[in-house]
């Protein structure tokens, strides 16, 4: 490859898509702070806001892991200082059942992560995600839905294999 | 902290700047704190401030070409008060240190002759290296040689050059080995195979002999099985904790008095003489400032019955160097030279206001140079130096 | 929405936001993407949005282009929804079929790449352009505000607060912890830049406070619980036992002069220690309310149970009840002013500025007192050892811009060490040197005052103290040499002085964090509070209804402290007379058909607004105890509760938008 290509290829190197759930009130907020800071950091995280890590439902996680994310991030209020009192404990609860399914479902521990960052704490957005991004880059993509489609396939083949050898033995 | 390793062998701006230290230098706010705590301060054409502002102008040749650097003892005065916490004594001044010894067209001959002993013999005297272990011999108590019996040890002590050859050196190393086995703590020594460990500030003015000492003695040690290492020199504790490290080699170290703070129920019981002496203590710069160890040193002195503690007027993060680090040790001949006094003359001053009997030290360059300051101020009579080990070991005598 | 035929029409627009944004993301590329995603039908890019040509431009698109919903992308969400939802309104559209795009502080503020920025930009668009398809038309709920104020902390800011409020015929609860209320303030000499006396500007407001019919003033108190929300707290106020009863006491103080205790001998607060009280006290003469106060800790009756109890038997009003419980007061008000203010860096923490050891090592508070005309040496300054000073050095910057300590200029100290040589000069003519790294003095007056004092014959040098310690040569008099470079001619002097000031910086209360807790608002890592917008919501808290005054958000003078007390008034006053606040639609809501009647919601509730319908054996939530966090919603095994705002197709969409996923691709 000429010199110029190389370093084509290498900027446009596989970046990690990271759905991420901030709180309104602590982590969403710490990553407003970031911006008026203007700590940098790595754009591979998407926020949705949420009013409460509370509300962040399990589905929702698996959900971006099957269509396609590459890791997720929930950032909640730190423990005490939840806005509505307790539902980042709520979330820790589910978390800690949902850390064993996914690790059963074979998705590395480093793509799933969950983060109490303060309303103060730009920085700590910055050192988060820069630090996750990292953990993911080494790992590669998770691409979930092109394995759902190669799983399809193979489906697919040894189904019409069993069913032409029905045909046969029919 | 740790400071890249080529950045240490050739210093332009660019390493300096690309060091650790590189943003931090531009944070600088040219307080003077640096200058104001140096106690060689006044001495210096370019005190440490300058010195930033000039890096931060670009003016590395005029740097070099002074000898402001050559009166630093290391003491971490300017670093511990730094508002910025730039790291003065560990990183930046050393740098600029080593350049100008490089550039300077006379190396003084004191320093000179003790670069070439650490070289030749492993240590400054200039002694020779079979006799390093020959103090073993007047010890009361047995010392195991890992060399004679190399079976694994829970302790390895580094007893390095001063305790091991000067003769005062040797009585806290007698000390020592008492305390050890009145502990029962399983130790052993290296004798004659140990070398001087390159310490922290003679020997980062010359890398290269730095490098082969910590290259000598990492071999040697990892012949050993060992769990701890100790030592009774805080200069070798900051070779080890902030220089090998550097290199890969992350031993567990602790300096001989927190070391022994660990077995202070054990060891007060043991303790059953009345010494019914008046203490002074002067902080290390290493165990102090450095290491952050001022109340152990203080605490296992008043375990002691009948000392008295009594202290100076600049204790703890405020203690005045001894003037012995940072090669100043063999540079007394250069300060008089510039008519500058010897910081050991400055602080026996202090230690004999307080009108104490005993000057307590922690570090074996100390005891030489303060009873030499002593003996200059004629007080020799009314005050001894001792280690905090002898003391230690004579309050356990019957 | 008829004309629309039931079709949804996206209206897509992204802010520059001059060059904030436009300066990293590809605008362009990015209106031109939006363009082509479902349901959009018009995307824009403009240079300001939020001006009004920008609202103007959505609320003409939505007329003539009959959107029914819009997408901006521009900044945080926290600063400009509120904008965007009205001009959405205004056009006649429900405000909640729009959906805002974090381009600005999330994305351009924070990134380098422009391609990646763009990409990221794109993103969440297309996840925006979803979600909203999902949105449905609501109602802002509101609720009444109760016209009550609260009050934490009676310094200046808190006096100021309250009187503003009070005179604007508003009931005020104003709650301090010392007895007396006055703060700082009141232990003040004199203020900079003019130089007035802090006690004649203050203690008028002090006795208006006490004297104003619309305000409740409880000193020696406590605020223990804050419950519930903007417009309606529940607040618990625990009293201290004063061991007086307040309307029996006329300030008479001869329980302090009967007292068993012939000499004051205890360290005296407001004094700093320079001087003694007994264990029954006046803090200080124009304390408000002029109680006195009995210090358990210090009372000989309390430490042993023995004590004649002479105080009791002196007063003939019978006001001396030393079996006073602490009593709690609960009140209900509609908004809270929080003015807890600061206190000074513990100078001991600077180890080798000898404060503690040294005696004529002094704060710059302590000076306050000493030259006050009412403190412990009637204005003379004599020092601790009884000598008066023929030179002093001003330490500035103690425990200030300094990484070992505190990180922050506190602002003030240049100013106030200024305003101290000038009143040391004139009490006591001694030589004084300012050691200083950079003289601040911005606002108005100040770099003149600057000049005066500098005319007065007040030395400046510039270099940080490195070390104090005696002067060897000097045995009797223990003068104290202060060392440090002088930077400016690059020598290292030694300036022997009979007296040291440190001035010492304005750090956080130590108990910031729990009051921080208590009220559910933010401190930031240094411990001050957090407003709500550094700039354009400076007295706000991220909790709505609670605002703050004073130094308890960072340190400042009193000119500015006054200003944000009455910022902060008008703030609450705004609520208040509007009598009511709209509340977020964001609550839960359950769709009976589908609960299973599990209770599995019940317990996770903290506000109690989910209970169990026994008959119907089906879930009910109370709207108006709901706060919608969500919580039940995500934890429902039927998926039968609902969040307003926070759907779950919502929220499944814009996964869906951020990960560009397609049902259709993903199944063939």
């Amino acid at each position: 490859m000429l010199k110029i290509e190389i370093e084509e290829a290498a900027s446009k190197q596989w970046q990690p898509k990271i759905v991420a759930f901030f709180c309104n009130w602590c982590t969403y907020t710490a990553a407003d702070l970031a911006g008026v800071s203007r700590i940098k950091h790595a754009p591979n995280i998407r926020v949705i806001r949420v009013m409460c890590s509370g509300r962040v439902d399990p589905q929702f996680i698996l959900d971006s892991f099957a269509k396609g994310a590459d890791g997720v991030l929930i950032g909640g209020c730190h423990p005490g200082d939840c806005h509505y009192q307790e539902g980042n404990y709520k979330f820790l609860r589910r978390f800690q059942m949902l850390r064993r399914v996914v690790d059963s479902l074979g998705i590395e521990k480093d793509r799933l992560r969950l983060e109490w960052i303060s309303a103060s704490e730009g920085d700590k957005v910055r050192i988060v995600v820069n630090d996750m991004v990292a953990k993911i880059k080494a790992l590669g993509p998770l691409g979930l839905p092109v394995k759902y489609k190669e799983w399809a396939n193979e489906m697919n083949v040894l189904e019409s294999e069993i069913a032409g050898k029905e045909e046969v033995y029919a | 902290m740790i400071v890249e390793l080529d950045a240490i062998r050739g210093v332009t701006l660019d390493t300096i700047y690309d060091s650790s230290e590189g943003t931090l230098i531009q944070t600088c706010i040219q307080c003077g704190t640096c200058a104001g705590a140096c106690p060689y301060g006044e001495y210096m054409d370019y005190p440490p401030r300058r010195i930033i502002k000039m890096l931060q102008h670009g003016l590395i040749d005029k740097v070099f070409n002074t000898d402001s650097m050559l009166k630093c003892v290391n003491c971490y005065a300017c670093m511990m008060k730094c508002p910025r916490e730039i790291h003065l004594t560990e990183v930046l001044l050393q740098l600029v240190k080593e350049q100008t010894v490089i550039k300077l067209p006379v190396v003084p001959p004191e320093l000179q002759k003790a670069l070439e002993n650490n070289y030749r013999y492993g240590n400054p005297m200039g002694e020779s290296g079979r006799k390093r272990a020959n103090w073993v011999q007047t010890s009361t108590v047995p010392i195991r040689i890992l060399s004679q019996n190399p079976e694994p040890v829970d302790v390895l002590w580094f007893v390095e050059s001063y305790p091991a050859y000067h003769p005062r050196g040797q009585d806290t190393c007698r000390a020592i080995a008492k305390i050890l086995s009145a502990l029962d703590v399983d130790f052993a020594i290296l004798g004659n195979e140990e070398k001087s460990a390159g310490e922290c500030g003679l020997l980062s003015w010359e890398s290269g002999l730095a490098e082969a000492l910590v290259d000598y003695n990492m071999a040697i040690l990892s012949k050993y099985k060992f769990n701890r290492i100790i030592t009774s020199d805080p200069h070798a504790l900051d070779a080890f904790n902030f220089r090998y490290k550097m290199y890969g080699f992350k031993p567990n170290v602790t300096h001989i008095v927190p070391f022994v703070m660990q077995y202070l129920d054990k060891l007060k019981p043991m303790l059953r003489k009345t010494l019914g002496y008046s203490v002074t203590y002067h902080d290390s710069c290493c165990l102090g400032r450095h290491n952050n160890y001022y109340e152990e040193p203080r605490t296992l002195l008043k375990s002691i019955q009948g000392v008295k503690l009594i202290e100076m007027v600049h204790n703890r993060i405020n203690s005045i160097c001894c003037g012995g680090g940072g090669g100043g040790m063999w540079l007394d001949t250069y300060f008089k030279s510039q008519n500058m006094e010897r910081l050991s003359d400055i602080r026996i001053r202090e230690a004999i206001d307080t009108g104490a009997d005993v000057l307590a030290v922690v570090c074996p360059y100390e005891i030489p140079r303060f009873e030499d300051a002593l003996k200059v101020a004629g007080y020799d009579k009314k005050m001894a130096v001792k280690d905090i080990m002898e003391l230690v070991c004579e309050a356990m005598e019957d | 929405m008829s004309s629309t035929n039931g079709k949804i029409k996206i209206g897509f627009y992204i802010c520059h936001c001059g060059t904030n944004i436009a300066g990293i993301i590809d605008v362009q590329k990015v209106v031109d993407y939006a363009a082509t995603l479902p349901n959009v039908v018009v995307s824009k890019h403009y240079k300001y949005m939020c001006s009004d040509p920008g609202q103007e431009m959505i609320q003409k698109d939505i007329k003539d282009n009959e959107l029914n919903r819009v997408v901006v992308a521009a900044c945080s969400p926290l600063l400009h929804e509120r904008t965007f939802r009205n001009a959405t309104s205004q056009a006649g559209l429900n405000q909640f079929y729009f959906q805002m795009v974090n381009t600005r502080e999330q994305n351009a503020w924070v990134h380098l790449d422009p391609e990646a920025s763009t990409d990221k930009a794109m993103d969440l668009v297309r996840s925006a352009v979803n979600r909203v398809a999902f949105h449905k038309p609501l109602e802002k709920k509101t609720v009444p505000i109760k016209p009550d104020v609260l009050v934490v902390g009676g310094g200046i800011a808190g006096i100021h607060a309250s009187l503003t409020l009070a005179n604007a015929g508003k009931k005020v609860y104003l709650v301090e912890r010392d007895p007396t209320i006055g703060g700082h303030m009141a232990m003040f000499d004199k203020t900079f830049p003019t130089l007035d006396c802090a006690a004649c500007i203050l203690t008028p407001k002090m006795s208006a406070v006490k004297n104003h019919p619309n305000i409740t003033m409880w000193t020696y108190s406590e605020v223990v619980s804050v419950d519930g929300y903007v417009g309606n707290f529940q607040v618990k106020v625990k009293r201290k036992p004063r061991y007086i009863i307040d309307d029996l006491c006329v300030g008479c103080l001869d329980c302090i002069e009967a007292c068993v205790y012939k000499e004051p001998r205890f360290f005296d607060e407001f004094n700093q220690g320079l001087s003694k009280r007994k264990p029954v006290y006046m803090p200080f003469p124009q304390a408000t309310p002029q109680l006195v106060v009995i210090d358990p800790e210090t009372c000989i009756w309390f430490k042993t149970g023995k004590c004649k109890q002479t105080c009791v038997e002196v007063c003939d009003r019978k006001a001396v009840d030393l079996n006073q419980q602490p009593t709690y007061k609960e009140i209900e008000v509609g908004t809270i002013i929080v003015a807890t203010g600061f206190q000074p860096f513990d100078a001991k923490k600077v180890y080798y500025y000898g404060y503690g050891t040294y005696p004529n090592v002094y704060t710059a508070l302590e000076v306050e007192r000493l030259i006050n005309a009412s403190g412990p040496t009637s204005g003379e300054v004599v020092m601790r050892d009884g000598s008066r000073p023929k030179s002093i050095a001003i330490v500035h910057c103690v425990g200030s811009r300094d990484k070992n300590t505190n990180l922050w200029c506190s602002r003030v100290c240049c100013l106030y060490s200024l305003k101290l040589a000038h009143l040391l000069k004139e009490h006591t003519h001694a030589n004084i040197y300012n050691f200083y790294i950079d003289i601040r003095t911005p606002g108005k007056m100040m770099d003149e005052f600057y000049t005066r004092i500098s005319e007065e014959g007040v030395k400046f040098i510039r270099g940080r103290v490195a070390d104090i310690y005696p002067d060897t040569n000097d045995e009797e008099h223990r003068r104290l040499i202060v060392k440090a470079e002088d930077t400016l001619i690059s020598e290292i002097i030694k300036v022997p002085v009979d007296m040291v000031v440190l001035s010492t910086g304005l750090v956080p209360r130590d108990d910031a964090q729990d009051v921080r807790r208590m009220l559910n608002i933010s401190c930031s890592t240094e411990g001050f509070f957090i407003e709500r917008h550094p700039k354009l919501a400076p007295v706000n808290t991220f909790t709505d209804g609670i605002f703050l005054a004073g130094c308890c958000q960072g340190p400042k003078d009193i000119p500015d402290t006054v200003a944000q007390a009455g910022a902060a008034a008008a703030e609450a006053l705004a609520l208040i007379d509007l009598g009511y606040i709209e509340l977020e639609p964001n609550t839960a809501f359950i769709v009976e058909e589908e609960c299973s009647g599990c209770k599995s919601c019940v317990p996770l509730c903290p506000y109690t607004a989910i209970s169990y319908d026994e008959v119907k054996k089906k879930a009910s939530i109370n709207e108006a105890l709901c706060k919608g966090c969500g919580t039940c919603v995500a934890s429902c095994p039927s998926g039968s509760i609902k969040q307003n705002l926070f759907e779950d197709e919502e929220i499944y969409s814009e996964i869906d938008g951020i990960l560009n996923y397609k049902m259709e691709e993903a199944l063939c």
